[in-house]
């Protein structure tokens, strides 16, 4: 071993150059590694880690009428099972201005009893119930305002310090939350208007799997409790979801693709390797080394290099992803994983070097296996095969030489196709994923809405809407959040249309039928899967009012509210809520200008909004999730010039005679430029057409699929994704190309002439 | 007849310190159209060094060289290759044919970097027909004898119809039949009006050139004719 260590320390320093490039590859599928596992893990692990760490109750329960702690302390401690308590005054609306920033949607939250608070500090420390004119604000807040430990905040009227910064994981940050939440002790506001009420109580269960039956007999003993929500820890996990799981889904599925294309391009670069010493081999077999031996002398080699060029790559990779990544933490309010991330990206390195290793002992296994003079006479790993001479013409030019002299090594330019076609399938994924961000974000069609309006208020308005010029059909539309009446923690969204709901959303119909009566529920196959529902079941969902059961008719691919969706007539919901009142939706015709019809609606005194899809409650967010996907097509990038870039290093390094003749026979800079070009081309052209095709047809419906069963995702490429693709691969051709027309333009003639 | 090639005080070293060794040290040449010189001398003397520099492959340390009037060691590297390209034919013991290309595609690829097309693509034709070529021609080099690869690279060094024809052992990997058909060949290309400087250690190129020039010492001096 150690002799096998020494002989491959020796070759890796006899050829600097070489190791340096092969280092660089493999630095490079390590930063796509590092980028994919620390978007990835991250995400994965976040809210778990987060709620871990801010200790995030089991239950939170809300209410409008706000109770004395001694009234509400006597409901808990009927319940069963309860661990630990803690309450708060929840006042919205409030008022916040901080260093020059502002807003009215300030969520203060008194903190009247209790030591387990249900989130986490992350700078400075909690407040102290003793001193007045502290307050530790959420890190929502904290950045939007850029407010730090120490900084003042103005909370109405009153004046407070911030002494730290927390991180509160019971719901998304603030601003993709409508409120911004700060914290203060009741102590202090207590001694000047006596006793805080509450109305919101957080409660930890011994046993979080009975969960149901503390809901159940919650509900039972709330009297005197007005409107009480139960917000748990699963629903909370469901309502992130709703934020960004589908993103999240969508980014973990990349980073599964992302590390097979690093394994792919790892294996081809370091069988490359190895068939570049094919000779050396035969004349080691010829001096006595054992097969083994050139195996092990080998691996070792590989091992040598991909150790320190994995471990580079991965912390580049981390590095580069870490900000985005931290950035898209921070948004959902979870923690990024630290050392937590460390056993992964161990495994990674272990894994790159373990590839690595293999990829280069499994071809000098096979070649070491060969008769020493076949070896030594040259030649491939695999035999070449015999090609009829084109007929016919002089072999089109440099261009077309280049491309034949690629394509003479065909095991070499398969792999070098498959890396790049790998690629090539990744970024097309990247960029057909910021389109639909950019679709979810502004295309109400992608969610099966067939309106592209809606009207709050007054129902009188509906018949002058329908007549204004452009509307081609108004109708009233209810939507209700509630939860499931048999999994409390499951929220379920109704969306009830008096009638045909298809003329105003219309997603598709996966199984069974549409509604047609006022017991009956299409639902959402994120919904059926979630509560395990399938056509003929019962949904029943608890609303404000009590509770309103359908049979489930039809199952939809629902996109919006991650299909945790059903459809119903209004009947049975307004019965269960009474409170509620409907919008109304309105269809334009296709002919239409909504920007005349908002006009008219406008000046009818019924001002409409725009319907949005499914994210547009935050662009800053689709904005971080588009860097986390430009810094992962940036690494894809990389890869791409590095493939490229080694398949013609190769080539001209098998070819340094070839250049040199034509060199020394009257070939220029332009010419040689032209053989490259042409080499590049031979794995650029087929890696465009493979890339695409693995994207269209295996990816993109494979990516749907894992991301959201429960929809249809059009992740396909359009033809501006194509087309940039195209053009960038072009480009990183023509700039490898560039680059090994200089490198072979410095050599003298004369070495290359010498090298036979 | 006026020279195609004009050498003189050439002075070429490598090595550094002690190791250092000048290969030519001196040495002058001169070569009009229509002639063929034969350069022989031990291995090591220089010979292969004396065919780059003339050809600017390698550049000089001390002295001048021109050939067809361009001065070979004032040159910068982008007009060398175009000298190389319209002046200069090479042929090299290894024959060097790409292995991709046949026979024919080989003979027309420094054309194709003159611009040639049609033309050159007939040009190539001629010589293949005029050199008893035309069977080789349709096949790759892994397919022909060393006599029929060596030919098919002379075609090559002829195809932009150069001044100075330069060819480095070219019968140095071939048996004694196709050596001497290649001699022959090289003596009628020579006779056809062109320079052409032949480097070899066979005894037989000196029958077929007008002068033998022994590479001593970095020298060039006159051997008697055979």
């Amino acid at each position: 071993m150690r002799r096998a260590a020494a002989l491959a320390f020796a070759r890796l320093r006899a050829r600097p150059a070489r190791t340096a490039l092969a280092a660089l590859g493999i630095a490079a599928a390590g930063a796509m590694a590092g980028a994919a596992l620390a978007v990835s893990v991250g995400l994965a692990t976040g809210f778990d880690r987060a709620a871990d760490r801010a200790d995030l109750p089991d239950v939170i329960a809300r209410f409008d009428n706000a109770r004395t702690p001694a009234f509400v302390d006597r409901r808990v401690r009927a319940l069963p099972d309860i661990a630990a308590r803690s309450f708060r005054f929840e006042l919205n609306n409030v008022h916040l201005s901080g260093n020059e920033h502002r807003t009215g949607q300030g969520s203060l939250e008194v903190l009247v009893a209790g030591k387990r608070r249900g989130y986490t500090v992350v700078a400075g420390r909690d407040v102290s119930n003793r001193r007045g004119g502290e307050v530790v604000i959420e890190r929502g807040l904290a950045d939007q305002f850029g407010l730090g430990v120490g900084d003042k905040l103005h909370i109405g009227q009153l004046t407070t310090h911030v002494v730290g910064i927390a991180v509160g994981p019971d719901n998304v940050a603030f601003p993709l939350a409508r409120a911004a939440r700060v914290y203060i002790p009741s102590g202090p506001l207590e001694q000047r208007f006596g006793a805080a009420p509450v109305n919101v109580a957080e409660l930890w269960l011994h046993d979080p799997s009975k969960l149901d039956e503390v809901l159940t007999q919650a509900r039972a003993v709330a009297y005197g409790l007005h409107d009480l929500r139960f917000i748990t820890r699963g629903g909370v996990r469901a309502t992130l979801d709703q934020a960004a799981g589908l993103i999240v889904a969508l980014l973990s599925a990349f980073a599964l693709v992302t590390l097979a294309a690093a394994a792919l391009m790892l294996a081809t670069s370091a069988s490359a390797e190895v068939q570049r010493r094919l000779r050396t081999i035969g004349v080691q077999r010829a001096l006595g080394f054992s097969r083994a031996q050139v195996t092990l002398q080998h691996a070792v080699e590989g091992a040598l290099v991909a150790a320190p060029a994995a471990l580079a790559g991965v912390a580049l990779g981390v590095l580069a992803a870490g900000g985005p990544a931290g950035d898209l933490l921070a948004t959902l309010n979870e923690l990024p994983p630290g050392p937590a991330l460390l056993p992964w990206l161990a495994a990674a390195v272990a894994a790159m070097v373990a590839v690595v290793g293999g990829a280069s002992a499994w071809p000098a296994w096979r070649a070491a296996g060969r008769p020493a003079t076949e070896i030594m006479r040259g030649g491939d790993l695999a035999r070449a095969r015999r090609t009829r001479p084109r007929r016919g013409g002089a072999g089109g030019g440099y261009f077309a030489l280049g491309a034949r002299l690629a394509g003479a090594r065909r095991g070499r330019l398969l792999a070098t196709v498959a890396a790049l076609g790998a690629a090539v399938a990744v970024v097309l994924l990247m960029l057909s994923l910021a389109t639909l961000l950019d679709r979810l974000k502004q295309d109400p069609a992608l969610l099966g809405r067939r309106y592209q309006l809606t009207v709050a208020g007054d129902l009188a308005t509906r018949d002058l809407i329908a007549g204004v010029p452009g509307v081609a059909a108004v109708g009233e539309r209810y939507q209700v959040d509630g939860v499931d009446a048999f999994a409390l923690g499951s929220p379920v969204r109704l969306i009830a249309y008096p009638g045909d709901h298809t003329r105003f959303e219309s997603p598709p119909l996966a199984r069974g039928r549409r509604v047609a009566a006022s017991n009956e529920a299409e639902v959402g196959q994120g919904l059926a899967q979630a509560l395990g529902l399938d056509l003929g079941a019962t949904l029943a969902v608890e609303l404000q009012g009590g509770e309103a059961r359908f049979r489930v008719v039809g199952i939809d691919r629902a996109l919006d509210n991650e299909g945790r969706i059903a459809y119903v007539q209004p009947p049975r919901v307004v019965r269960a809520d009474p409170a509620l009142t409907p919008a109304l939706a309105v269809r334009l015709t296709t002919d239409a200008d909504p920007n005349k019809v908002v006009a008219r609606l406008t000046a009818l005194g019924a001002p409409p909004q725009r319907a949005g899809g499914a994210t547009t409650s935050n662009a800053a967010f689709l904005g971080v999730l588009a860097d986390v996907l430009r810094v992962l097509a940036g690494l894809t990038a990389v890869v791409c010039l590095y493939a490229l870039v080694q398949g013609l290093a190769l080539t001209a390094r098998e070819r340094r005679t070839t250049v040199a003749v034509l060199r020394a026979t009257g070939a220029g800079r332009r010419e040689i430029a032209s053989l490259f070009a042409g080499a590049a081309v031979a794995a650029v052209v087929p890696a465009l057409l493979v890339g695409v095709a693995v994207h269209q047809w295996v990816l993109a419906p494979a990516v749907a699929d894992l991301a959201a069963g429960y929809a249809d995702l059009p992740i396909g490429a359009g033809a501006l994704e194509l087309t940039v693709v195209a053009l960038g691969l072009a480009a990183l051709g023509l700039g490898a190309a560039a680059w090994m027309t200089r490198r072979a333009g410095r050599e003298p003639v004369v070495a290359g002439l010498r090298e036979e | 007849m006026g020279d195609v090639v004009r050498a003189s005080g050439l002075v070429k070293a490598y090595g550094v310190g002690a190791a250092r060794r000048r290969v030519l040290d001196g040495a002058s040449l001169e070569v009009g159209a229509g002639e063929l010189v034969a350069v022989v001398g031990p291995s090591g003397s220089g010979k292969s060094t004396l065919l780059h520099v003339m050809a600017g492959l390698d550049r000089l340390d001390a002295g001048t060289i021109e050939v067809a009037g361009a001065p070979v060691h004032r040159l910068g590297e982008r007009a060398l290759t175009r000298l190389r390209r319209d002046e200069i034919g090479l042929v090299f013991q290894a024959f060097h044919l790409v292995p991709e290309l046949t026979g024919a595609e080989n003979v027309v690829l420094p054309a194709r970097a003159n611009g040639g097309g049609a033309a050159a693509a007939a040009r190539a034709r001629e010589l293949i027909e005029h050199l008893g070529l035309a069977e080789a021609a349709g096949r790759r080099p892994a397919e022909l004898s060393g006599g029929e690869q060596q030919r098919l690279a002379i075609a090559r060094a002829l195809v932009n119809e150069p001044a100075l024809v330069l060819a480095d052992e070219p019968t140095g990997n071939l048996d004694d039949e196709a050596g001497a058909g290649v001699l022959a060949l090289l003596r009628s290309v020579a006779t056809g009006g062109r320079a052409v400087v032949l480097v070899t250690h066979d005894a037989r190129a000196g029958a077929v050139a007008d002068r033998t020039l022994r590479l001593m010492e970095g020298q060039l001096r006159s051997e008697p004719p055979a």
